[in-house]
């Protein structure tokens, strides 16, 4: 490595006047002062010129650190970061080549050597990194249609890794240089990741970011064929392949060799291909969602498995779920509908398996299956599937809308002043609660009746029957009831299932920031225990199907299992990467489904406390989650502003279901499990077909019928599938819970945003 | 042999949003110089550690429910990130930014923001009004959906309207309903767009909202609408079909949708034949029959008009106090006109106590002040009868209405002036007490009865008087002292 070796770019000469020959004196080489100071001793004034042209030519990228010049402890410190992977290479102990040799030799095993070895070769500069991503992305948008699908995936690891690399390195203007010129391409479908890289601008930030170091720890999975993976190596390794017209600095060029060899750097480093046998052309355009990014630590590993599993798929496919719980074996079988089918792939739970119950049937019991009897009775039938294949022009579609819709009653609060994360109904609808964010739990009755709590100056031993009872009731109630008690903005209520439609609650559960979850009795309408155990904020609690047990899900990224008899939890969920926002039993109360930041959902075993199924495919953290009633599916809701529907037996995703335009908060199956009902920020209540095939509208194939001419060219961020149903807008509510009564009334619950306060 | 080391250049604190250069002013402060490099190395974590704290404080606001981010989020953020958080910033009390123009000297430093530290006098705070507490949160219920259709009550949004669909506007009488429908996108209607509402949303729900506008007139009642017009407007249609008309519209329920466009209707067709002088005899019997429809629908039991009234009373008014009627109908209109006056006043005067004064006011205006037409004052008159007797005394004989018209007609000997001094007459002889079997004239020689003579003059003018004084008791009931006071 010489100085005088001339750099293979020759774009940016800089112009060094020859009388300022004095100022560059002290940035020349000894030697060159030498050459300098024999040349003007000899008077070879135009010779001295040129020379020195060409050593400050030679300097400019040199300054901009380039790959042959770069210093010994550049050099060093490079190496540092790759090899020091156990010394905490962020610190600069590897300032001498002492430290590194020490280092070399330390690590005895090959494929660290290897490591390094191959990182050496993507030791370079920025500049290598930017035309080695020029040049794949010129490669993959200039490879055949049927590839390009494929291909896409491959240029978001790069980037981030080059991105993370360069920032790792210390060049942070280059980091941003490379950031700001390629981000544009990605960042339709990555926005939020790519956002949070760039916000890592120290070599530190590196080193503390959970991201950052998953994205340097993990295999980056991608799914491709054979013979695209086939295409791609040929490519890296020599020219063939789509060459893109005037990509750089001519693909065979020094440089354009390098890019590729930092391209292979990371493809053999961070990436991991799975062969799929699947066609690329058939492959729907969303299935890369499933199957592409950092999923090793996603997909939870069994205790002694044998085999490191990185396919949600085969996780999935590796235990069957267990069906038909207590609910339908108890003797109140009722109805021939509800004799259903067992799914494939579910088989029966042992008794063992259930959460433990009180064995005795209390009055509660009789009178909630019996109401649950009568409200089977009297539901209103929804079928959105005959709203198919109806024109929806014609008459009759009127008559088949009222069919296959719910009615939808609103209840608006006004006048909050600071927020209210979150709302319910009771089952019976005698009773509303919403929490809010300044600390406390509001009560209403619906149906206008008193909220009396007991008096607190009784004698114990005077209360005989129910009737002394009463009379220790309060005299005198309002229709609302404030609960204070925590000290945090409160973020879930949930009203106890037990007495079913039949009568009102006995007791409300809620959580909060302050990390605590408080139950509350309806009948004295305090507090009456305390919950503690998370260790941050509680994000979202639920009941059991059946009463006694309940989960809650925390920002400490654990979900919890808890009965109402033990101030402390049962059970601890951990497995996901980030915070757990949603949680929800399956409806045999067997399962408990999750839902998180780090973008998955899982299903666990709630007795053994492990995880049976995890699905992947969102591309934002999850909002909220729903299980259908019949046990079959499961639909979440993320801030991608999708809302996936789950196959639980087989933990595949059935569709996706696109509309919303502001984030989705709540989200409800009908009583049939056919239609959905989702309610969020964008001030609509939407109804989705569950049955029906999903998939976006097609522009050409079905506008035969009618749509021709009144659909214009929408942009990528309204797009629609074609199984919403009906959008129900309200004027300045953001729908903060929608839920389906015992008899298919849908009952959806907001607070109005008065325009000034924005 | 390798090239002497060479550093990596000092990044001058390019990207991102905390410029070093922020960051050194504030070391300056504290009196600690710091080199550059680690200004702008210093920078980048900073803002490294703003992003966290953001991203943080979004999650927060995701749990709330909330699209905008407040204090408190970046509080709980702070306070879970284990970090002290900053004290005094309230989301009921948002700070606001100003902008400060940048410093001339240096003017790559970009505009500065800053807090506005407001002072706040206590003297105009104690003077300022006390602010009453909020009356806490409330709720309320409303029907979204019924049945998969939207229906259109103020609760919900109005409905949207096809884009760019050549509304058929003919069923509608006057097309109010249809602009109304259309001016209002969901833009204006929201403060801000629903993003796709109008263009993203389906099919299905804009063919539901296009149903639902059409419901508000239906069919039948346009065809009724269309019918009704018909067969009594150009009155020279017969006889037996306009007397149904007004029948049906006198005695049926269920016509309220259709009852802006009747009052509409009325009032321009009064318009129409008023406008041009009213000399014909067609146009004196539009008017009519618009009287008639008048006061049909004042007397339909099953319509609420109160909202209208304010519609219903121009056209009333107009043919009341217009000055040129034709001749032939004249007298019959403004009866009719006062007759429907009357009515209106005891039908709602209750629900509206401040419409007899206003109609008053109006009536008087015509009667009393100079350059009026005959024919306006003996409308005035009529109205001011058909208000009722203290109307009548207070427009004839105090108000001096009753001097006026006969200074104005005693001498002229016309036709018109006749009339009037008849009308004006009639309208006394409403103040006129129950007549008794003995009705004895003014003596002038009794001194009481010369009191009460130049008192009747005083109030109503000679030709008034003389006419009145044949009856004592009228006399002295118009110039308010009793029989009593005459003893």
């Amino acid at each position: 490595m010489s100085a005088a070796t001339p750099s293979a770019t020759q774009s940016t000469p800089a112009p060094s006047p020859p009388n300022a020959s004095q100022e560059e004196k002290p940035a020349l080489s000894t030697s060159e002062q030498a050459i300098l100071e024999y040349l003007r001793a000899r008077g070879h004034h135009d010779a001295e010129k040129a020379f020195l042209q060409e050593v400050t030519e030679g300097r400019s990228p040199d300054d901009k650190s380039k790959l042959e010049e770069i210093g010994k402890d550049e050099f060093l410190r490079s190496l540092a970061v790759y090899a020091g992977k156990a010394s905490r290479p962020g610190e600069n102990l590897l300032k001498d080549s002492g430290t590194v040799l020490q280092e070399l030799q330390s690590m005895g095993n090959p494929s660290a050597i290897q490591n390094l070895i191959s990182s050496i070769g993507a030791v370079g500069a920025e500049e290598d990194r930017e035309e080695g991503f020029r040049e794949l992305e010129a490669w993959v948008d200039g490879s055949l249609d049927m590839y390009r699908p494929e291909f896409r995936p491959i240029l978001f690891p790069i980037f981030c890794h080059f991105y993370l690399d360069l920032i790792q390195k210390g060049f942070k203007e280059a980091a941003l240089r490379f950031y700001s010129t390629f981000s544009e391409s990605l960042s339709t479908s990555h926005s939020a990741t790519l956002h949070h890289l760039s916000t890592l601008l120290l070599p530190a930030h590196v080193q503390n970011d959970d991201l950052a170091q998953r994205f340097m720890n993990e295999k980056y999975i991608i799914k491709m064929s054979r013979s695209g993976l086939s295409l791609l190596v040929g490519w890296l390794t020599e020219a063939f392949g789509g060459e893109a017209m005037g990509a750089g600095n001519g693909f065979s060029g020094e440089q354009g060799k390098r890019g590729r060899v930092a391209v292979m750097a990371v493809v053999n480093n961070h990436l991991s291909f799975q062969m799929t046998s699947t066609n690329p052309t058939t492959v729907s355009p969303s299935a890369w969602e499933e199957s592409t990014g950092l999923l090793s630590s996603l997909i939870p590993q069994g205790t002694g498995a044998v085999s490191k599993l990185t396919n949600a798929q085969a996780f999935n496919q590796d235990r069957v779920l267990r069906e038909q719980a207590v609910l339908d074996r108890e003797p109140l079988q009722y109805d021939m509908q509800i004799a259903r089918a067992v799914p494939p792939g579910l088989v029966a739970p042992a008794e063992s398996e259930l959460l433990p119950h009180p064995p005795a049937f209390k009055t509660i019991d009789i009178e909630r299956e019996v109401s649950a009897v009568r409200d089977a009775r009297k539901r209103i039938r929804l079928d959105p599937s005959a709203l198919n294949n109806i024109d929806p022009n014609s008459p009759q579609a009127t008559l088949q809308r009222a069919r296959a819709l719910p009615s939808i009653c609103a209840y608006t609060l006004h006048d909050v002043t600071e927020g209210s994360p979150c709302m319910t109904f009771s089952q019976d609808t005698s009773l509303m609660a919403a929490g809010f964010a300044e600390s406390y739990i509001r009560l209403w009755s619906l149906k206008g009746e008193k909220l009396k709590g007991f008096r607190s100056d009784f004698n114990a031993s005077s209360v005989k029957d129910v009737a002394t009872l009463q009379k220790i009731r309060e005299k005198k109630g309002t229709t609302t009831r404030k609960l204070i008690g925590h000290s945090g903005p409160v973020y879930s209520v949930a009203f106890d299932p037990i007495s079913g439609s039949a009568a009102p609650p006995k007791y409300l559960l809620s959580s909060s920031a302050d990390a605590t979850v408080r139950l509350w009795s309806m009948d004295t309408l305090t507090n009456i225990v305390a919950y503690r155990g998370h260790e941050n904020p509680v994000w979202d609690v639920k009941w059991s199907p059946m009463g006694i047990y309940f989960a809650t899900g925390s920002r400490d990224r654990t979900a919890r299992l808890w009965s109402t008899d033990r101030t402390s939890c049962l059970r601890i969920y951990a497995g996901h990467l980030s915070d757990v926002d949603c949680v929800q039993f399956h409806p045999n109360s067997l399962y408990l489904a999750t839902g998180s930041s780090d973008w998955t959902a899982r299903l666990w075993d709630v007795q053994r406390g492990n995880c049976v199924r995890v699905f992947i495919g969102h591309q934002a953290p999850i909002s909220c989650l729903a299980m259908s009633p019949d046990g079959r599916y499961m639909a979440t809701a993320g801030e991608d502003l999708a809302i996936n529907l789950w196959d639980l037996g087989s933990g595949k995703r059935v569709k996706k279901m696109m509309g919303h335009n502001s984030s989705i908060y709540s989200l409800s199956f009908s009583a049939e499990s056919s239609l959905l009902v989702s309610g969020g920020a964008d001030w609509t209540v939407r109804c989705w077909d569950v049955k029906g095939a999903g998939g976006l509208k097609a522009k050409s194939e079905n506008g035969s019928s009618s749509e021709v001419g009144n659909r214009p060219g929408r942009g990528e961020g309204s797009q629609e599938t074609i199984d919403l149903l009906s959008t129900f807008p309200t004027k300045r509510t953001p729908i903060t819970n929608v839920q389906f009564t015992p008899r298919n009334l849908c009952l959806a619950g907001g607070v109005y945003l008065s325009p000034e306060q924005r | 042999m390798s090239k002497p080391v060479k550093q990596r250049p000092t990044q001058a604190p390019t990207g991102g949003v905390y410029k070093g250069d922020a960051l050194k002013d504030l070391a300056e402060s504290l009196n600690i110089t710091i080199p550059d490099n680690v200004s702008s190395a210093l920078a980048s974590d900073v803002e490294y550690r703003i992003h966290q704290v953001v991203e943080e404080a979004a999650r927060f606001m995701r749990h709330g429910r909330r699209t905008t981010m407040t204090t408190s989020d970046v509080d709980n953020a702070l306070r879970v990130l284990n970090i002290e958080p900053l004290y005094g910033h309230t989301p009921y009390n948002p700070t606001t930014f100003r902008r400060a123009l940048p410093f001339p000297q240096s003017t790559s430093a970009g505009p500065v923001y800053f807090v506005e530290d407001e002072e706040i006098d206590f003297d105009r705070v104690l003077r300022e009004e006390k602010v009453t507490l909020p009356k806490g949160v409330t709720w309320t219920a409303h029907w979204l959906a019924v049945e998969g259709v939207q229906p259109l009550i103020p609760e919900n949004p109005p409905a949207i309207p096809r884009e760019a669909a050549p509304d058929p506007g003919g069923p509608l009488p006057d097309g109010t309903l249809a602009t109304v429908v259309k001016t209002e996108t969901p833009a204006q209607l929201n403060g801000i767009s629903l993003p796709g509402a109008s263009g993203a949303n389906g099919k299905l729900t804009q063919q539901q909202q296009q149903q639902l506008v059409k419901q508000v007139l239906s069919r039948e009642l346009q065809l009724y609408y269309a019918r009704l017009t018909g067969s009594l407007l150009p009155p020279t249609t017969d006889f037996a079909k306009r007397t149904a008309a007004l029948a049906s519209l006198r005695s049926d329920a269920g016509l309220q949708a259709l009852l802006p466009y009747l009052i509409r209707w009325v009032a321009e067709g009064v318009v129409g034949a008023l406008k041009d002088g009213a000399h014909s005899e067609s146009d004196g019997k539009v008017l009519e029959v618009l009287m008639d429809v008048v006061s049909a629908i004042l007397e339909n039991s099953a319509l609420f008009v109160e909202p209208y009234l304010h519609q219903i009373l121009p056209p009333v008014l107009s043919t009341l106090l217009h000055s040129s009627l034709p001749p032939s109908h004249a007298t019959q209109l403004r009866t009719a006109a006062a007759q429907t006056l009357s009515r209106l006043l005891t039908q709602h005067s209750t629900t509206y106590p401040s419409l007899s004064p206003r109609i008053m006011k109006t009536l008087l205006l015509a009667l009393i002040s100079p350059g009026k037409n005959k024919g306006t004052r003996e409308g005035a008159i009529r109205g001011l009868v058909g208000v009722g007797k203290e109307a009548v005394r207070k427009g004839l004989v105090e108000g001096g209405g009753a001097k006026v018209v006969a200074s104005e007609s005693q001498h002229s000997g016309s036709r018109e002036s006749a009339a009037l001094l008849n009308t004006a007459m009639e309208a006394l002889q409403v103040l006129q007490p129950p007549p008794s079997d003995m009705t004895d004239a003014l003596d002038h020689s009794n001194p009481a009865d010369a009191a009460v003579i130049s008192k009747l003059i005083d109030l109503v003018g000679e030709y008034f008087a003389a006419r009145i004084a044949n009856d004592s008791a009228w006399a002295r009931e118009l110039v308010g002292m009793g029989p009593s006071d005459s003893s």
